[in-house]
Formats: C-alpha cells, structure tokens, sequence
C-alpha cells in the first residue's frame, strides 16, 4: 500500500532479540543459584544447581535415564502407531460419505473440547494400573486430531480430479495411490503433527497418574521419595527433549511446504 | 443536544444534495491550483539485497481546483505511491507537494479524504458508529449525525445506517466508504482503485454515480485507475504515467461536461480517446513485463531447485 | 428455504438417533455380556446419578471445590494472560524476543510438572488451581499477542488518512481488533485449564474427585464412576458453550 507500511529490515534487531533470549535464560539460571546460596529456600524446594548437574550426570552413567525413556518412547510408539492407522482409516472412511460427514464431524470436535482426562478412571478400570492403560489412553488421545485431520482432507480433495483420473482409465488400486493420498498428505501430516506432541503428553501423563515404569513414573518415585534434586534432573532432561522435538517438528513442517 | 449546524456544515450536506449544472471544457471549474507536486521523486529502500527501488522519478503535476484527474498506467508504475505521497500519507524521498498553497508535512484530514480499493470501514462498528468514529478522528464533532446520513442518502444507504460492514455486500460497503469521504467534507478527494475488487455492472453503476457527485460537489478528484473506459468516462484529465520509475508520459484533456451519460461512451469521441490512450500504455506495459519476466528469471537463475 | 430447514433438522434429529442407538447397543452389550465389575449399562448409571453422587454431599462437594479451582484458575488465567501477552506484544523486540520462549515453554508436556507442583504447594486447591493456570494462561497469552499484531495494515491507513491521533488509533483500531481474537483464544483457554485442574486432582488421590475416582475405581463399582465422569463432562460441556455464548455476544459483528 503505502510506503510507510514497507519497513526496512534492521540487522541490529535479530540481534537484540537474541540478546534477550539469552539475557532471560541467564537471568533464570543467576536467579537459581542466587536463591540456592543467600535465600533461606528449602532444600526440598529448590535444590542446589551442582547437586542436580550431579544427578543428571548419574541419571545418564547408571544408565537409568534410559531405561525410563525406552519404556516411555516405546509406550509411545505404539499408542502413536494405533492412532495413525486408525484414525487415517476412520477418516478416509467418514469422508467417503459427505452425509456422514455432515453427521459425525461434529461429535467428534465436541469431543475434542472434553478433555479426555475425564474418562481416565476408565481406562484404569479396564486395563488396570500398567502399561495396558497408558496405552490405550495415549492412542485414543491422539486418534482424535489425526480422524479429524483426515476426515478434512479427504472429504476436500477436489472431486474434479478423481474424475479426470478415473476418465483416464486410473483403476482404484492406482486413484488411491496417485490421487487421495498425495492430496490429502498435507493436512494428514499437520493432524499427524499435532496428535504426537498430544500422545506424548498424554503418556507421560499417564504414566505419573499411575503405571510402574516409564520417565513419569520415574518423575513421581522421584517427589515421594523426596529426591528433589533427582526430581529436577529429569525435568531438565524431558524439558530438553521437547524442545528438540519441538524444532524437530518445525524443520519438518517447513520442508514438507517447500519439498 | 447538538448545536446547530453552522452556514458551513448546512451548506456542505446542501451541496451534496443540490444539482449544479456544470459546463466548460479542459478547464473545469476555477484556475486555482488545489495540489501541486514539485520534483516527486520516490526511493524505496531495498530489503535484503540493499536493492533499492526507484519508484517515482521527478516528477511533476499541478491538479486544478474542481477537476476529475486521473492517473493511467502500468502496474508497479507508482501511481499509488504518486497518490499516498499528495494526500501526505508518504513522505517523498525528494520534492514537494503543496494544498492550497501550503506545504504538505503530513496526512491532511480537512482537505484530503481517501477511498482505497477495499473497504477501511471498522468491521466491530456500525456504518453509522464509523461515521462517528470518523469525524471524532477529523476533529469535527458538531452535527455529525445529519452530515452522515446526508452523505449516506446521496449513496442510497440510508437504510443501512444501522447494520454492520460484514452483513453488507462488496459494493455496498464501497458505496459506503464514499459516502464517508464526501461526509469528511474535503476539498479533495483522492480515489485508489476504489471499484477494482467490484464486477463490472457495479463498476459502471457507481462510476455514473461518481459521475453525477462530481457534477454537484465541485470537488477536486484525483483517481487511480487501470481501466481506460473508466479513465476516459470519469476524467477531465488523464495523466498517462510510465512504467517503472515513473514518469509523466503524457496529459490528455477530455472535453466532455460533467454528469457524462452512459451514452458518452458509445460515441466516436470516446473509442478514439480510448484508443489513444492506449497506444501510448501498450509500451509502458510492455516494458512492464518485460521487467517482471526479467525478475523471474534472475530469481530462477539464483535458485537453482526452481 | 424450508428443504434446506427440514435437511438441518434432519441431521440434528439422524445424530439423536445415532446416538440413541450408541446408548441401545452400549445398554444390551453390558446387561449381556459385560463383566460387572468393569461396566455399568446407562440405565445403572442413571440409577446410581441420584443415590450416589447428588445423594452423596462429599461427592458434590468434590464436584464443587473442582467447579471452584476450574473458575478461578481460568479467570487468572485470563487476567494474567492478557496482562503478560500486552507486555509481549507492546514491542517488535520483546515480542521476537520472548515470544519464542513462551512458545517452547508451552511445548513442554505439563504433566511432568505435576509432581513438582504437589512438592511445592502442598495438596490443597492452590496446586490444582495453579496447574490450571499453567495450562490455560498459554493460548490467552498467544491470542493476546496475535491480536495486538494482526490490525489490518489498510485500517491503519485509513484511520490516519482521516487524521487519527495514536490513542485514537488504539482505542478504535488496535483493541476491538485485539479484543476478537482473544475471544477465540478463550475456547481453548477453558478446555486447557479443565485439562490441567482434571489432571491434578486424579494425581492427588486423597481427596477429591481424584479419591472418588479411584475409591470407585479399586472397589470394581463401575455405575457410580460412570455417573461422576458423566457429571463432570457435561460441566465441561456446559462451561464450553457457556464461553461460546460470551464470544458469540461480543462478535456479533462477523
């Protein structure tokens, strides 16, 4: 429009935006050993910085961060695996029908509003306390995005194109290939996005609700036993991880628009 | 409990509604110059390849008071750069404009009002709240409400002082935005494209409409068009600019009394306007994409995955 | 006009019926073939709705106190999201600044934190109310800042072309904008905090729901879990449509 709304680009302001990133992270850190060294915090509260360094180190040597970590990630996995196959399949099937569409869209994103925390007494009654339940929870928790996101991008591919494909002689086995599954790719993959940081979250959710092994679990032993320090080195760890997932997850995003 | 409207206020809606036959030719209405430009020259800094772009080269224009002028020309050629910079909206990187005599520091309130191209009614308010909001913007509170309604009735929107933006159509909502223009009561008006996103038949209804309004209001008009039809049916003058950087090319006059009829342009008089008109954009836009395809290609040429 | 009319009632009335039918089939499989130390039919739990949870005062005021944590957490949530997205989002520095960091703090699975919560603040409301706020402060911080950010640039013009001064500019461009937006961040803001109130009160299994749940859950009495979760989604369900009401009410104009 006009040129005043073109603002040139300054070199020094990427700068200033790193300085204050790293300016907040070294004010948290200083804030922490401030208040481990003068303040009268309770140990039990705020451990000593070198006591957790201590403990994150012998989380790694023992060998104990990754133990809890395997059952976690291979918990996750599997729940993560049952959500995709299911909830592509349900999707590609609702959106075959727009009347069903109509009908069934609906529920389930009102069921998306109802956290389904609600209903995890359930799963404790139906699979116990163990690996059966978190599973189950995680899967059904992530199923959700994924049916939703397929449901969208199926039911949106435009039917034009079907038809030009199957008036080309395209046979079903090879319209499925060539034609639904890449143009629905994109939207899958967002919903597919979205419900793993969801199945994450939700396993290891119920994994400190209940269950006997996995990185929450290890979080809780952690608080009832009063290792606040071993507490704090897991929550670095898990904190670290997510943001690597994190910038994982954006790399990935930006590749799959400019392939 | 609003006071009474002031001689001037009264006359500004009385104006609206009053028919002024209006007759002359290239020199319509007074010799009194509303805007000059001196020497306009406009540099865009570049973004990341310090690349900057000359928009506007020296550029020089007296509009006179009255007139319907309008800008032609290829896209890019900064015929909108060319309009925000007289209404005080830009500050040009060189020369200067003056209103009225007085230099141009900054936007004009009381002797510029704008129409872009898409509607800047506030989508949260009212028709009838934006034309408060609006004279609470300008500073002149007094009398609003009759101006308002004044200037909605010369568009045919009364009735819909009351609805929202968003429950009204396209050409609705332009209608709207000028009659907001002519409530502001400026000396000048200053249009960018105000029918572009609007189908033809509408461009043509409200294009007489303007019509009509300029043939009542005696105000200046400076319009920004890609459209020859509509520059040669609405201009007294037609100022042809080049492609980038832009420059006056050449000033054709249509000698034609305001309110112009549809019927204006079925005759011989307007297809050869037209046409002239054209012969001298057809290089311009030429050159135009010349560039652009120039641009594409450097831009392949140094990204190799295209 | 009354084709498309009787189509849209169709559907409401073919989606009771469909989950009629749900309730049907869920009624015959659990009377016939469910193991009743694991699932209750409807019409059990409709039974129990009355004597066991309405009937019993500890399990309503359990509901209560969570209806109680969930308002307040959400109302800090709200005040102290806005207050934090306007300090955010005042300035292109601090916004790109910061905003990366709120982010991946928002990335961070929150149930981790929950032990760390109950250490610090004991099992009382103030934990479950705090892991509410953490949750649901998130997107009001998010929306705030995407709404002090996404003012169209060509109001802005107009507003100035026509002599607007910077308060006028904010007052009449800049908030209302703002305000829309952070209206629909506030859907996911109630769906957020119930998430993290939920979570904490079925960790601290003392008291609360959290015991309820469990009391039910251990004791293989499926009817009255049944019931209470009932309860509790349809308190989701109605404080949902409840902040659907006060958006809809203030974006009248879209």
């Amino acid at each position: 429009m006009s040129a005043r709304d073109r603002t040139p680009m300054f070199e020094s302001k990427s700068a200033a935006m790193r300085a204050v990133q790293v300016g907040f992270l070294g004010l948290l850190l200083g804030l922490w050993f401030i208040a481990t060294s003068v303040t009268q915090v309770h140990r039990l509260l705020l451990p000593d910085p070198p006591q957790v360094w201590h403990e994150m180190q012998r989380l790694v040597v023992t060998g104990e961060l990754w133990r809890a970590a395997r059952v976690t990630l291979l918990t996750v996995g599997q729940a993560y695996g049952i959500a995709v196959a299911s909830g592509l399949l349900i999707g590609f099937c609702v959106s075959r029908s727009r009347h069903a569409v109509r009908l069934l869209e609906p529920v389930l994103s009102g069921f998306f509003a109802i956290p389904l925390t609600l209903f995890f007494p359930l799963f404790i009654l139906f699979f116990g306390i163990g690996t059966a339940s978190k599973l189950a929870y995680g899967a059904l928790y992530a199923l959700l995005p994924v049916a939703l996101a397929s449901i969208a991008a199926f039911a949106r591919i435009d039917p034009l194109l079907i038809r030009a494909a199957a008036a080309m002689g395209a046979r079903p086995a090879a319209l499925l290939h060539r034609v639904y599954l890449p143009a629905a790719l994109p939207g899958v993959l967002s919903g597919m996005r979205i419900a793993l940081v969801i199945c994450i979250a939700a396993v290891l959710g119920g994994e400190t609700l209940v269950s006997t092994a996995g990185v929450g679990y290890a979080i809780k032993v952690a608080e009832e036993l009063m290792e606040v320090a071993r507490m704090y080195a897991w929550l670095i760890f898990v904190v670290l991880a997510s943001f690597a997932l994190n910038m994982l997850l954006s790399m990935a995003e930006r590749w799959s628009v400019e392939p | 409990m609003s006071p009474a409207p002031t001689d001037r206020e009264r006359a500004g809606v009385v104006r609206i509604e009053q028919y002024r036959d209006r007759t002359g030719g290239t020199t319509s209405g007074s010799d009194a110059i509303a805007i000059s430009a001196q020497h306009v020259t406009q540099r865009f800094e570049g973004s990341d390849r310090q690349h900057s772009v000359l928009a506007l080269d020296d550029l020089s224009l007296e509009i006179r008071e009255g007139e319907f002028l309008c800008l032609l020309g290829p896209s890019g050629c900064g015929k909108s750069t060319l309009l925000n910079i007289i209404g005080g909206m830009t500050k040009p990187t060189a020369g200067e404009v003056r209103i009225g005599g007085r230099a141009l520091i900054g936007p004009a309130p009381r002797e510029v009002a704008f129409v872009f191209q898409e509607s800047t009614l506030f989508p949260w308010y009212t028709v009838i709240e934006n034309f408060a909001v609006a004279s609470e913007f300008q500073g002149r509170k007094s009398g609003w409400e009759e101006r308002a309604r004044g200037a909605l009735r010369a568009v045919g929107m009364e009735g819909f002082a009351g609805h929202y933006p968003n429950q009204l159509s396209i050409g609705m909502r332009q209608r709207i935005n000028l009659a907001r223009a002519l409530f502001l009561d400026t000396p000048i008006l200053l249009m960018d494209e105000p029918f572009a996103a609007l189908d033809e038949q509408t461009r043509m209804v409200l294009g007489e409409d303007l019509s009509v309004l300029l043939a009542r209001t005696g105000k200046t008009i400076v319009f920004v068009t890609h459209s020859l039809a509509e520059a040669v049916f609405l201009a007294d003058r037609v100022v042809v600019m080049t492609a980038r950087p832009g420059r006056i090319k050449a000033v054709s006059a249509i000698d034609e009394p305001h309110p112009r009829s549809p019927d204006f342009m079925l005759t011989p008089r307007f297809s050869e306007m037209r046409n002239a008109l054209f012969a001298l954009l057809r290089d311009e836009i030429r050159h135009t994409v010349a560039e652009m395809r120039e641009a594409r290609d450097e831009r392949a040429g140094s990204n190799p995955d295209v | 006009m009354s084709a498309a009319l009787a189509s849209r009632f169709g559907i409401r009335v073919q989606r009771m019926v469909l989950l009629l039918a749900l309730f049907l089939l869920w009624e015959i499989t659990a009377r016939l073939f469910g193991d009743p130390g694991m699932i209750a039919a409807p019409s059990q739990v409709l039974g129990a709705l009355g004597p066991r949870i309405f009937g019993d005062p500890r399990v309503l005021s359990a509901i209560g106190l969570t209806l109680f944590e969930l308002t307040v957490a959400f109302i800090c949530s709200v005040v102290f999201g806005v207050v934090i997205g306007l300090a955010i989002g005042s300035s292109s520095i601090s916004r790109r600044g910061l905003m990366p960091i709120v982010l991946l703090l928002y990335a961070i699975p929150q149930a981790i934190l929950l032990p760390l919560f109950v250490l610090t603040l004991g099992i009382g409301p103030l934990c479950k109310i705090a892991f509410g706020f953490s949750h649901g402060v998130f997107p009001v911080i998010l929306s705030t800042v995407a709404g002090l950010r996404g003012a169209s640039p060509l109001l802005l013009s107009g507003a100035r072309s026509m002599g607007a001064g910077r308060l006028q500019i904010v007052r009449h461009l800049l908030f209302p904008h703002m305000v829309s937006v952070l209206f629909a961040g506030l859907r996911l803001a109630m769906t957020l905090t119930l998430l993290g109130v939920l979570l904490a009160e079925l960790f601290v299994s003392t008291t609360g729901i959290g015991y309820f749940s469990q009391v039910f859950a251990q004791t293989f009495d499926p009817a009255p879990l049944f019931a209470l979760i009932a309860t509790l989604a349809a308190m989701a369900v109605a404080l949902n449509e409840t902040v659907r009401t006060i958006e809809r009410r203030f974006t009248r104009w879209k």
